[in-house]
Parts: structure tokens; C-alpha cells; sequence
């Protein structure tokens, strides 16, 4: 890999996800050698500026900071918002991440906790707000431990701001915008119908700014650098960088940060870029063996190529791993993790992923994925059918021909054995 | 403005009563859930209004169409 500097930081967020590599990066992850401390922190990006609601508006849209959780929204329309909404504002990060392949919330927050509490304290600064909530990821206890720590360091700092902190539960729905609301709210943490944006009336029925972590570090980002230092990198369409979790491919997850417009060709090794690649996640979309050839680090390019960048996760398959066998597992995985309160996801992920299996063994399934279509999208309180049914889609959109070529009894990836017995997809081992 | 019926998703049960009162803008998948087809017009508001308060899990509201 070329972005490859000499020294990463290792940690370890869970026994579940053992070790993580985090690799310097240009800005988020930069001085990540010195530690996770308040002090640490001070003296490589020095003192976080005093900014106004308007100057921090103003330099959030010469540079249009996006959301970094998946949905991509812009954060200066979010903040504008909360500040124009009548009633105390509430700030709250989201560290749980909701797609399990990610772990980049997670790098930042172990070897850079602070950066991300400064994004917070600017936010809350700006707004008035006088109280910071932190949700934290219930399947990374080190995670946890780490931004305990950064906010302990806080405490002294601000007497005005108040520090609450929320453990998330083990689910991939749980880090749900409205989930996450719940949870602080002394509720289950499960996704409800939202009426109307938390923004306008979100915790307590206030006005709440509830953004990821990465997302406040960007703002940390910009706010250190200024709005000139933050579009020296990027493009000038997409200033910035962003962070992406890189796993699959080699023996440990990596987490790296690059400027936006990188080729995917600096990012991936070139043998990995040949094969099928899943972009953004479970919830994300596969990109045909060498399609991101000709793509870079870019969310409005990766949209253009019907992917979605997501929360940027790159998991490129194993030699050797069929992308419709890979795309069975996933989806049985994310049928399980419905919440199972909503009707269409209850009934229609199980459904989903019996087609999808069909097609996988070579039957029948893909008019049956097209009528589920039309049954789940947009058919719940959270994004968790839309998200999996955007991965079943992309499965028959970037492999039809190996969808063709299951249909014969035939796979492409997987050799069959000597005695030509059926390979796994087509028998459905796991 | 036309209204549109919207589902409160965790709420519903699929009892199918939305259905019975309201086929014009409300079919059952098939799982017995409700399928939005389309929007309130003013020949059927009142209808419409007395579906969302017969709804046994009060599942439904009447938002503004968008």
C-alpha cells in the first residue's frame, strides 16, 4: 500500500474485533504517536479556537462538511438548524457505530479522543448548549474506557458544560439516530418513527445535534486549521479527507485516512482491486472486480457509479469467496438483527434472504427480490431494511452475469472440487 | 393540500382494519401489513380521519402529502 507509513498505532477495541492497525494519517489521525491525552492532544493541535455560531458557519460551508455515519448530510445545514430551533440545544456524539465492519469511529476515538470532544465543546459553544451526551459502542469496552478517560480530563476544563455518557447496546440498529435518542432517554435502545428531525425536536422533545464522531473530529479539524488550511487537502469540489476501515483482505483491520480524490489504486493493493469489493458496509453496495479502477475517494463520484461510500468501509473478498455466497451470509446476519417491531423488516428480511440464497444455489430468487423491493423500502422506523436491500440490489446489479452463471450450476470464484461435487455456494454451506 | 396516511411501523400489528375503512389509499402486503397506495384527496378526508382514530394500536397518523 502506498499511503503505508513507517509506524501505526495497534489497539484493541474488543476481544471480538482484536487488534486494529491505525495508520498516521494527514489530519484526523495526525500525531497519533503521542497518545491518547488532553496534553498530547494540546500540543499537537494546539488551543481550540473561540468561535462564533456565524464564523463557524461560514467556514463550515466553504469547505461543506458532510456527515460521516453514512447518510452524507450536510453538517452546516444540521447546525444552522439547531441554532434557528427554539429551545436549549443538546449535543450528542454517536461513537456507536452501526455498521459492524466499521471501526474508524472507533481508531479515532482510542488514539484520539480529544479531537473529537473539541468538535463537541465548539458545537455546544456555538449553540449555547450546556450539555454533551456520548453515546459509546456496547461491543467495544476499550472504546469506551478511552473516551471515559478524554472526558474526565474535560471535566475541570468548562464548569458550565455538563458530560453525560450512554453505553449502546450490542445491535446493528442501536446506533440509529431515534435508537440512540431512546437510550438516553432511560428507553430500550431500538429504533421509533420519527415525526419530525431530532434536530428540531429530538432528546427531551429539544432541539438535538446528534452527529458522529468522525464528524465532530472534521469540525475539530476545521476549526484548528481554519477554512484555507482545511481545503489544502481534497478536491476542490470535496475539500477534506475521510476515513475508511479496510478489512477482509489482510489478517487485521486497518484504519486509514485519506484526502478525498485519491484513487482507489493508492488506497488498495493492486491484486485486491480485481476482486469483488463491498463499499460502505453491510448496508453498503458491491463494486465489480475492478471497478474502482477508475474511481476515487468520493462520495458524489462513488454515487455517480451507483456505489455509496457510506460510512467508508472497503472489504474486498478473499481470494477464493463468492460475492452472491458472501452476500447470502450478510443478509441472514442483518435479517437476525432486526429489531423485530416493525412488520415489512420482521417478515420481509427473512423473505429477503431465502431469495437471495435461491439465487445463490442457483434457483429462482431474483423477481422475488424485486417484489420484496417494493415491500421494504422505506417501510420502517430506521433504515435497516432499506440499507440491506440496497446490498441485495447491488449483488444483482455488479455480478449479473455471475447470477447467470449460478443459474447453470456454475461459480466463477469458487473452484469445484475433483470429483465435481458442487461447490458451496451452490450447495449452501456456510 | 392532500394528506397521506403514515405508519408508525413498531406500532402496527396488522390487525387490517386500515384496509377494510380505507381501500382507496390502503392494501395489505402480504403479511397483512399496510401498504400506503396513495394520497388522501378531499372526497375521502373524513374517511380517512375516522380510519386513523379506528386503527386498535393507533399506528396511523395524517401528515401533510410530500
Amino acid at each position: 500500500m502506498n499511503h503505508t507509513t513507517p509506524r501505526t498505532v495497534q489497539v484493541v477495541p474488543s476481544d471480538d474485533t482484536g487488534a486494529l492497525r491505525v495508520h498516521p494519517g494527514p489530519r484526523l489521525l495526525d500525531g497519533i504517536t503521542h497518545g491518547p491525552s488532553l496534553a498530547a492532544h494540546r500540543s499537537v493541535a494546539g488551543p481550540l479556537p473561540d468561535l462564533a455560531l456565524d464564523g463557524l458557519l461560514e467556514q463550515l460551508r466553504r469547505v461543506d462538511i458532510r456527515g460521516r455515519g453514512g447518510a452524507g448530510f450536510p453538517f452546516a445545514t444540521k447546525l444552522e438548524s439547531a441554532a434557528k430551533a427554539s429551545g436549549r440545544t443538546t449535543v450528542v456524539v454517536n461513537v456507536s457505530e452501526g455498521e459492524p465492519a466499521s471501526l474508524k469511529d472507533a481508531a479515532v476515538a482510542m488514539t484520539r479522543p480529544h479531537l473529537i470532544l473539541d468538535g463537541a465543546v465548539l458545537a455546544a459553544r456555538v449553540l449555547g448548549a450546556r450539555e454533551i451526551h456520548l453515546v459509546l459502542p456496547g461491543e467495544h469496552p476499550e472504546v469506551r474506557r478511552s473516551m471515559q478517560r478524554a472526558v474526565e480530563e474535560r471535566r475541570t476544563e468548562d464548569g458550565r458544560l455538563r458530560w453525560r455518557t450512554h453505553q449502546a447496546s450490542r445491535r446493528f440498529v442501536a446506533g440509529q439516530a431515534r435508537a440512540v435518542i431512546e437510550l438516553m432517554s432511560g428507553r430500550e435502545n431500538l429504533p421509533v418513527t420519527s415525526w419530525q428531525p431530532e434536530v428540531f425536536k429530538g432528546y427531551k422533545g429539544r432541539p438535538t445535534l446528534l452527529s458522529n464522531a468522525e464528524t465532530y473530529s472534521q469540525v475539530a479539524s476545521l476549526a484548528l486549521h481554519g477554512a484555507d488550511g482545511y481545503l489544502s487537502l481534497g478536491t476542490a469540489d470535496e475539500p477534506g479527507t475521510a476515513l475508511l476501515t479496510v478489512d477482509g483482505d489482510a489478517a487485521r483491520p486497518q484504519v486509514l485516512e485519506v484526502a478525498h480524490g485519491t484513487p482507489w489504486g493508492e488506497v488498495l493493493a493492486d491484486h485486491v482491486l480485481d476482486r469483488p469489493v463491498l463499499v460502505g458496509g453491510y448496508h453498503g453496495t458491491w463494486a465489480a472486480p475492478s471497478a474502482l479502477r477508475r474511481l476515487t475517494v468520493s462520495r458524489p463520484g462513488m454515487t455517480e457509479a451507483g456505489l455509496a461510500l457510506g460510512a467508508g468501509v472497503v472489504l474486498p473478498l478473499e481470494d477464493g469467496d463468492c460475492p452472491l455466497h458472501r452476500t447470502t451470509r450478510i443478509t441472514d446476519y442483518l435479517a437476525g438483527q432486526s429489531a423485530r417491531r416493525c412488520g415489512p423488516c420482521l417478515n420481509g428480511l427473512p423473505a429477503l434472504a431465502d431469495a437471495v440464497r435461491a439465487v445463490s444455489r442457483g434457483g429462482q430468487g431474483v423477481e422475488r427480490i424485486e417484489h420484496l423491493a417494493g415491500l421494504l423500502a422505506r417501510r420502517g422506523a430506521c433504515a435497516h431494511p432499506d440499507g440491506t436491500l440496497r446490498l441485495v440490489q447491488s449483488m444483482l446489479t455488479a455480478f449479473p452475469d455471475e447470477v447467470d452463471r449460478h443459474a447453470e450450476g456454475r461459480c466463477s470464484y469458487v473452484e469445484p472440487a475433483a470429483d465435481a461435487t458442487p461447490t458451496r455456494c451452490l450447495t449452501g454451506a456456510a | 393540500m392532500s394528506k397521506q396516511i403514515r405508519v408508525d411501523w413498531p406500532s402496527c400489528k396488522g390487525r387490517g382494519i386500515c384496509h377494510e375503512m380505507l381501500p382507496e389509499a390502503i392494501a395489505l402486503d402480504e403479511w397483512g401489513y399496510p401498504l400506503v397506495t396513495g394520497d388522501v384527496d378531499e372526497d375521502t378526508l373524513g374517511l380517512a380521519r375516522e380510519t386513523v382514530k379506528a386503527c386498535p394500536t393507533l399506528a396511523l397518523r395524517l401528515v401533510d402529502a410530500r
